[in-house]
């Protein structure tokens, strides 16, 4: 669903228009000088708009949905989306109907008063009697509704910064963020916009029509990644992009996504298990050895996140992983005594817990659109996680090889 | 036989689901997510036949990734969700094991063939996705091969 601004033949459009207005030369007489939206859907056209703007205010000359669309809110999404687009420019909205009850009350409910009234203008300037529901139209009636003092552009920018900052720090994409914050500004008509993101930050600056600029700075710390909070927030944005969340709503809903809970701690540990025990599995490894992978795939997420609240770094948590996957292998090969289990079948498998999916995908993509300098660091952060482990996987079975290893057990 | 199709279709889904699970994937993505992968493994498993792993895996990252972005559009989420689904079971995690083990008990030369196997199917899944995410959006949307039709429609007719 999109609504397009049309400036050339107007007249391709006569057809709907004339729902609304039934005498053609009517219709041209505001038809070119008045803004014409149109609403469609998959190249369907669904509803037609004329707006005509005079000094301070302006007025909605006709609005019409095709009859197969009516009464399912097209109308009333589009009066809410040309209120906003002239909101700024444009003290008063005003809106002339004929005296039929469900026409005024379609406006009422989208916020408009009673104004004035100019007697007998349908019956002067109309050469048919028009009747709606059985009325004759004879006065127009006049209604209003005040348009919004501009948006704060400081506003504006601290909502689309949020966002972005929310997007960034659990795990979305440079490009998301920065397209995001573009969406959010051009939205509420901030259009002077610069935007710099990088893996830990973004600066952003925007100007207003006085020419003020206005610039801020946020730091985001990478910290855990929680793709249900990227996935609400982008579909937040395409809600506010479509006009159909305000900005103090967004600001409430933005909150709200923010506190949106990790998946309970037992069930993580239980799916790092089931993770390492599939993929002990395909990478052809017995089912005894599996199990025993289960096993360590499962403590290795207690320990993350464990390390987790204990605030520890990359490369502790994941160099101490490798040590404790490979410290239980060797311990349950020697309880188990002679019985084939073999080492690296139990130790590939609880190793999935550790691999740093999303760091990797959003490299990958983030060289892929030529975000150079963040994809570099995001790769260099994923490809050093598979050294740390390697490194603890390594060691530990070098302490074990030696002479002293073998005394230990 | 029955047992093989059992151990290819589930492992995968299991495991990948399992791995979504962990970065915190919203439930109702788990069975795209789960077949993404599903799809991702068969791929390998069918084209390591008679490829190297490297180029196996770089075939079924780009099928499984073109699926993805089908996904992305249809159930309107970032691509991401779908993109760790595809990759994950293609990660080389083994490789990490085999070559530390190798470089600690001094086999260098076959420390260094691990690592490069492993270097190498990382390669094919960064230009598997790299190749796949370049296409531009449009072409996912249902939309634009129906407006193509149109479009090619109006040519014939003119």
């Amino acid at each position: 669903m999109e609504i397009n601004q049309i400036t050339e033949n107007k007249q391709d459009y006569m057809d709907l228009l004339l729902l609304a207005d039934p005498q053609e030369d009517m219709i041209e007489r505001y038809l070119e000088d008045g803004d014409l939206f149109v609403l469609s859907e998959n190249g369907d056209i669904l509803t037609v708009c004329v707006v005509l703007a005079k000094e301070k205010t302006c007025e909605l000359k006709n609005i019409a949905t095709a009859e197969q669309y009516q009464g399912k809110g097209y109308g009333k999404y589009m009066v809410r989306y040309v209120c906003e687009h002239y909101t700024g420019r444009y003290d008063l909205m005003y809106v002339g109907t004929g005296n039929s009850r469900k026409t005024l009350d379609f406006y009422k409910s989208c916020g408009f008063m009673n104004s004035h009234i100019v007697e007998n203008f349908f019956t002067d300037n109309y050469r048919e009697p028009i009747y709606e529901d059985g009325l004759l139209l004879t006065d127009m009636i006049y209604l209003k509704k005040k348009l919004d003092t501009e948006i704060d552009v400081k506003r504006v920018v601290d909502l689309a910064l949020e966002a972005g900052r929310i997007l960034l720090k659990n795990g979305g994409e440079i490009f998301r963020v920065e397209e995001t914050i573009q969406h959010i500004c051009r939205r509420f008509h901030v259009e002077d916009v610069e935007i710099f993101t990088l893996s830990h930050g973004i600066f952003m600056s925007a100007e207003d029509e006085s020419g003020d600029a206005y610039t801020k700075v946020r730091h985001v710390p990478l910290s855990g990644t929680h793709l249900g909070i990227v996935a609400e927030v982008n579909e937040l944005s395409r809600e506010i992009s479509a006009g159909q969340v305000g900005i103090d709503e967004a600001f409430d809903r933005l909150e709200e996504i923010e506190k949106m809970p990790a998946k309970r701690e037992y069930f993580q540990v239980i799916a790092a298990g089931t993770g390492s025990f599939t993929f002990a599995i395909l990478l052809k490894s017995t089912l005894a050895e599996s199990m025993v992978a289960f096993v360590i795939g499962c403590i290795i997420h207690i320990w993350v996140l464990l390390a987790k609240r204990l605030n520890f770094s990359k490369i502790i948590v994941n160099i101490i992983g490798g040590v404790i996957m490979t410290a239980l292998a060797i311990l349950v090969l020697h309880m188990h005594g002679s019985g084939g289990l073999r080492l690296e079948g139990m130790i590939t498998g609880s190793i999935m817990p550790l691999i740093p999916g999303v760091a990797f995908v959003n490299a990958i993509r983030d060289i892929a659109d030529s975000d150079f300098l963040s994809g570099t660091v995001r790769m260099i952060d994923a490809l050093l996680v598979f050294v740390y482990i390697a490194i603890g996987v390594g060691s530990t079975l070098a302490f074990y090889n030696s002479p002293i290893g073998g005394l230990v057990l | 036989m029955i047992r093989e199709i059992l151990v290819n279709v589930l492992c995968p889904f299991l495991g990948t689901v399992a791995y979504v699970v962990l970065f915190n994937v919203p439930r109702r993505y788990y069975v795209s997510c789960g077949i993404t992968g599903i799809v991702a493994w068969l791929v390998y498993l069918g084209a390591s036949e008679g490829m190297s792993s490297a180029v196996a895996s770089f075939l079924a990252v780009m099928v499984a990734v073109f699926l993805s972005r089908m996904l992305a559009v249809r159930m309107r989420c970032p691509i991401t969700i779908f993109l760790l689904a595809a990759i994950i079971p293609l990660v080389p995690g083994a490789g990490i094991y085999y070559t530390a083990y190798y470089l600690v008990t001094d086999q260098l030369s076959l420390a260094a063939e691990r690592g490069i196997e492993a270097v190498k199917i990382a390669f094919g899944i960064v230009v598997g996705i790299a190749f796949i995410v370049s296409i531009p959006k449009e072409v996912f949307q249902i939309h634009y091969w129906r407006g193509r039709k149109r479009r090619k429609r109006l040519k014939d007719m003119n």
